[in-house]
C-alpha cells in the first residue's frame, strides 16, 4: 500500500513537473531563413508586402481605422478581437523588435512570447520570405502612424482561453520554416505558388480543416489543400479538384475577377470581396497572372474542362437564337404558367438579370449555372443572396460596387427555399438536398453582405 | 408633376390598339391585400364631398363598361387619395417658393403657389357649385352625359393647361391665355386640376398595385404587360400573346 501510495505519488509529481514545463518552458522563435540576393529595399516593399499578405482585412474593423484592430473573427470556439498593429506603443505593435515581429508572423508568438490564436494565419505566413517580413516591419513600424485603440479581450470560454494549450496545437499544425522553391523564381508558377501558399494565405480559408482546426495541407502537393472549406458558414469554394469553382476558367479569367472583382462567369461577393478590395486589386500585373497561372494548374482546373462543360456563347443577341440547351432553359424560356414553382419564382425574380440560360451577363451579372455559391455545400450563401443581395467589391479597375437587391420583403421563406432548391438543380448545378424554410426563416434577420 | 404634355394622349385610343386577352386568373397571392371594398375605404386625405366627386369623375375618365377594367375596378381613387395625403399632394418635390405667376403662358410650366392636394380641394368645390348653379346638383350626383359635358367643359376651358391647338402657335411668347377666366370658376391657381385629374388617373390605372391603384394588376393583364417582370426577352418579337400574367413589386401574381 506505500509502496502504491509512492508510486502514485511520483507519478502525480512527474505529471505536475510535466505540466509545468509545457506551460513555463520558454518558447523560441524560428531563426531568419536566407535573404535573397536581388531583394528590394524594405522601404520600396513594405505598403505592397502588406497588400499580399492583405493584413487590412482582418486587421481593420468595419468603421475603424486601418490596422487599429478590433474586427471580431468568430472562431468555432468564441470570438476573437483582431489586434491593433499600428506602432501604437501601448494599444498596438509600437516597440516590437524585427525578431519579435518575425515571431508573430511565423511563430504565433507575440512580443512576450504568448502564444497567438490561428486566427492570424502563421501557419500559412510561415513560408513568407524574409525580404517580405522585413517589407511588412517596415510599413508597420515605420510607415504607418501609430492609432491608440484598445482592442476588445476575446470572448472565448475555459478552456479555450488558456493560451498556453496552443504550443500543443503547434506541435501538430505548423508547417516548416521558409518557402521550399523560389518566392522572387522568374517562373510564373513558382512564384504564384509562393503567393497562394504563401503571403495570399487563401489556404486558411479556401482549404478544409480538422476537428482541431488544423488546415489540410499547405502546399500544392498536399491533397486536401484549397479543395474548400467553410467559414461562418460560407462556403469559400474549392480552386482544385472535382468542385473547383474555376474548373474551365482560363488564367486570364482568374486574373481579371481578382484584379476587378468581376468576369464573364462570376461576381466576387462576401468575405472575398474584402480580400479583392484590400489585396488582389493591388497585385500587380504579373503576380496576378502567377497567381492564376498557379490556380489554373491545379488538378481539375484549366480551360479544358470548360469545354466539355460547354462555355457561354457571346452576346444575349446570340445567345437567345440558339436553340435551348437544357430542360430548365425550355421551361424557363416556355413561360408556361402550369411550370414548377421553384422556376417560376426564378421568371418572376431573377430571369430579368441572370436570363433563362443561367448565364446572366458577362461582368455585370454572374453566371448562376455552375455558379459555386449556388452549388456550395452549405445553402448558407445563396439564401443570404437571395433574402440581402449583395454588392460587388469596389476595385480601382472598376469602381462602381454593382448590388444586386435582397428579395427578403418580396419573396416569404417557403419561396426563398423553393427557388433556392431550384436554382440548385437547375441547368447543369448538381447540388444535393433540397432547402428547408427554417433555414431561411433563421438568417431572415441577418444583415446582408 | 402636371404638365401640358401628359395630355397629349387620348385617353383610351392607345388602350385598344396594345390590348391582349389576358385572362384575368387571379394568382393566390394577388387576394392577399385584403383590401377593404371601395364603398367601405376612408379616404386619407378627400372630404366625402370630394370623394364623391373623384370617384365619379375617374369612373368617366376610364369608364366600366369599356373592354377593359375601368377606373372604379382598378381602385383608382385610393390611388388618387393616396397620392394627395401623401409627398406627391403636399408638393414636397416640388419648388414652392416663388415667385408665382398662375396666370403665365402654360409654356412657363406650373405656376399655381397651391400643392396639388389643394388643386384639388379648392377645383371641386367650385366645381361642385357651379355644378349646383348650372344643373341643381354637384357632379357626383349629375347623370353621366352632364358629367361628361362638365367634363368636356374642364378640358376646353381656355386655360385648362394643355394641349389645345393654339398652345404651340404661343410658344414664341404670346400672351394669350392670361384673362383669369376659366370655366367653372376655376381661377388660375385652379387651372391645372384637370390635366392634374386625367394623369393622376392614368397612373392610378397602371402604377404598381402597391400604391393602391390597378388592383389585382387589372390593367396591366388588360393589356398584356407583364409587369415587374422584365423576364421575358425570349418572347421580344413572337406574334403570340405571352401566356404569363403579370406580377408586381411586391411578387404578387395576376
Amino acid at each position: 500500500m506505500k509502496t502504491f501510495l509512492r508510486i502514485l505519488g511520483a507519478l502525480v509529481i512527474v505529471g505536475v513537473v510535466a505540466l509545468l514545463v509545457f506551460i513555463f518552458w520558454p518558447v523560441s522563435r524560428s531563426a531568419p531563413t536566407q535573404v535573397a540576393a536581388n531583394a528590394p529595399e524594405p522601404a520600396e516593399h513594405g505598403e505592397y508586402a502588406m497588400r499580399l499578405a492583405d493584413c487590412a482585412a482582418c486587421h481593420t474593423a468595419e468603421g475603424g481605422e486601418p490596422f487599429a484592430g478590433g474586427r471580431p473573427i468568430e472562431s468555432p470556439v468564441g470570438t476573437i478581437y483582431s489586434a491593433n498593429i499600428t506602432p501604437d506603443p501601448e494599444t498596438g505593435i509600437g516597440g516590437w523588435t524585427l525578431a519579435e515581429f518575425r515571431g508573430a508572423l511565423i511563430d504565433g508568438l507575440d512580443e512576450e512570447g504568448h502564444h497567438l490564436y490561428p486566427a492570424m494565419p502563421y501557419t500559412n505566413y510561415r513560408g513568407l520570405t524574409e525580404t517580405d517580413i522585413a517589407g511588412l516591419y517596415h510599413y508597420f513600424i515605420e510607415d504607418l502612424e501609430p492609432v491608440r485603440n484598445e482592442v476588445p479581450a476575446n470572448d472565448l470560454p475555459f478552456p479555450f482561453d488558456q493560451r498556453w494549450g496552443l504550443r500543443a496545437w503547434k506541435w501538430v499544425a505548423m508547417p516548416d520554416v521558409g518557402f521550399a522553391s523560389g518566392a522572387t523564381s522568374d517562373d510564373p508558377i513558382e512564384r504564384g505558388a509562393y503567393l497562394v501558399e504563401g503571403p495570399g494565405h487563401c489556404g486558411a480559408c479556401h482549404s478544409p480543416r480538422n476537428t482541431l482546426f488544423v488546415q489540410d495541407g499547405y502546399t500544392a502537393s498536399d491533397a486536401g489543400f484549397l479543395t474548400g472549406g467553410v467559414i461562418a458558414g460560407w462556403t469559400a469554394p474549392a480552386l482544385r479538384g472535382e468542385d473547383s469553382a474555376i474548373a474551365g476558367w482560363t488564367a486570364e479569367e482568374v486574373a481579371q475577377i481578382l484584379g476587378t472583382g468581376r468576369n464573364a462567369h462570376a461576381a466576387i461577393n462576401g468575405e472575398m470581396a474584402l480580400v479583392v478590395e484590400d489585396s488582389t486589386q493591388y497585385l500587380t500585373a504579373d503576380d496576378l497572372m502567377a497567381v492564376s497561372q498557379y490556380l489554373v494548374g491545379l488538378d481539375g482546373n484549366g480551360a479544358n474542362r470548360g469545354q466539355e462543360q460547354g462555355t457561354p456563347s457571346g452576346g444575349l443577341a446570340e445567345r437567345l437564337l440558339d436553340d435551348p440547351a437544357t430542360q430548365t432553359e425550355r421551361i424557363l424560356a416556355s413561360a408556361d404558367p402550369g411550370m414548377p414553382e421553384g422556376a417560376r419564382l426564378y421568371l418572376d425574380n431573377c430571369g430579368a438579370c441572370h436570363f433563362v440560360d443561367g448565364k446572366g451577363a458577362d461582368e455585370v451579372f454572374p453566371e448562376l449555372d455552375g455558379s459555386s455559391i449556388v452549388q456550395a455545400g452549405e445553402p448558407t450563401g445563396l439564401i443570404s443572396m437571395i433574402l440581402h443581395g449583395g454588392a460587388l467589391p469596389s476595385t480601382e479597375a472598376r469602381p462602381y460596387a454593382l448590388r444586386m437587391p435582397g428579395f427578403a420583403d418580396r419573396l416569404s421563406d417557403d419561396e426563398v427555399a423553393t427557388l433556392a432548391s431550384f436554382l440548385r438543380t437547375a441547368w447543369n448545378n448538381e447540388a444535393s438536398g433540397t432547402v428547408e424554410a427554417g433555414a431561411v426563416a433563421d438568417m431572415r434577420s441577418e444583415e446582408g453582405g | 408633376m402636371s404638365h401640358p404634355t401628359y395630355l397629349n394622349t387620348t385617353r383610351r385610343g392607345f388602350l385598344g390598339g396594345t390590348a391582349a386577352a389576358s385572362a384575368l386568373a387571379l394568382g393566390d397571392r394577388a387576394q392577399a391585400q385584403d383590401a377593404p371594398p371601395l364603398e367601405e375605404y376612408t379616404p386619407e386625405y378627400l372630404s366625402a364631398a370630394e370623394w364623391a366627386f373623384v370617384m365619379a369623375a375617374t369612373a368617366r375618365i376610364i369608364p366600366s363598361d369599356g373592354a377593359g377594367p375601368g377606373a372604379i375596378e382598378t381602385r383608382v381613387p385610393v390611388f388618387i387619395d393616396l397620392q394627395l395625403a401623401g409627398d406627391f399632394g403636399n408638393a414636397a418635390d416640388l419648388y414652392m417658393e416663388g415667385p408665382f405667376k398662375p396666370d403665365a403662358p402654360d409654356t412657363l410650366g406650373p405656376q399655381s403657389p397651391l400643392t396639388p392636394a389643394e388643386i384639388y380641394r379648392g377645383a371641386i368645390e367650385r366645381i361642385d357649385a357651379a355644378c349646383t348653379d348650372e344643373y341643381g346638383n354637384v357632379f357626383a350626383d349629375l347623370d353621366p352625359t352632364q358629367q361628361d359635358e362638365v367634363l368636356s367643359a374642364l378640358e376646353e376651358g381656355p386655360s385648362t393647361s394643355g394641349n389645345t391647338p393654339d398652345m404651340a402657335e404661343d410658344a414664341g411668347g404670346g400672351a394669350p391665355n392670361t384673362d383669369g377666366s376659366t370655366a367653372f370658376g376655376l381661377t388660375p391657381e385652379l387651372k391645372e386640376f384637370f390635366s392634374l385629374l386625367v394623369q393622376n388617373t392614368k397612373e392610378g390605372y397602371f402604377a404598381d398595385p402597391m400604391y393602391g391603384g390597378n388592383a389585382d394588376m387589372a390593367a396591366w393583364s388588360y393589356i398584356g404587360f407583364p409587369g415587374a417582370r422584365g423576364s421575358y426577352a425570349e418572347w421580344v418579337g413572337r406574334e403570340e400573346d405571352y401566356p404569363l400574367g403579370p406580377v408586381s413589386i411586391s411578387g404578387e401574381r395576376a
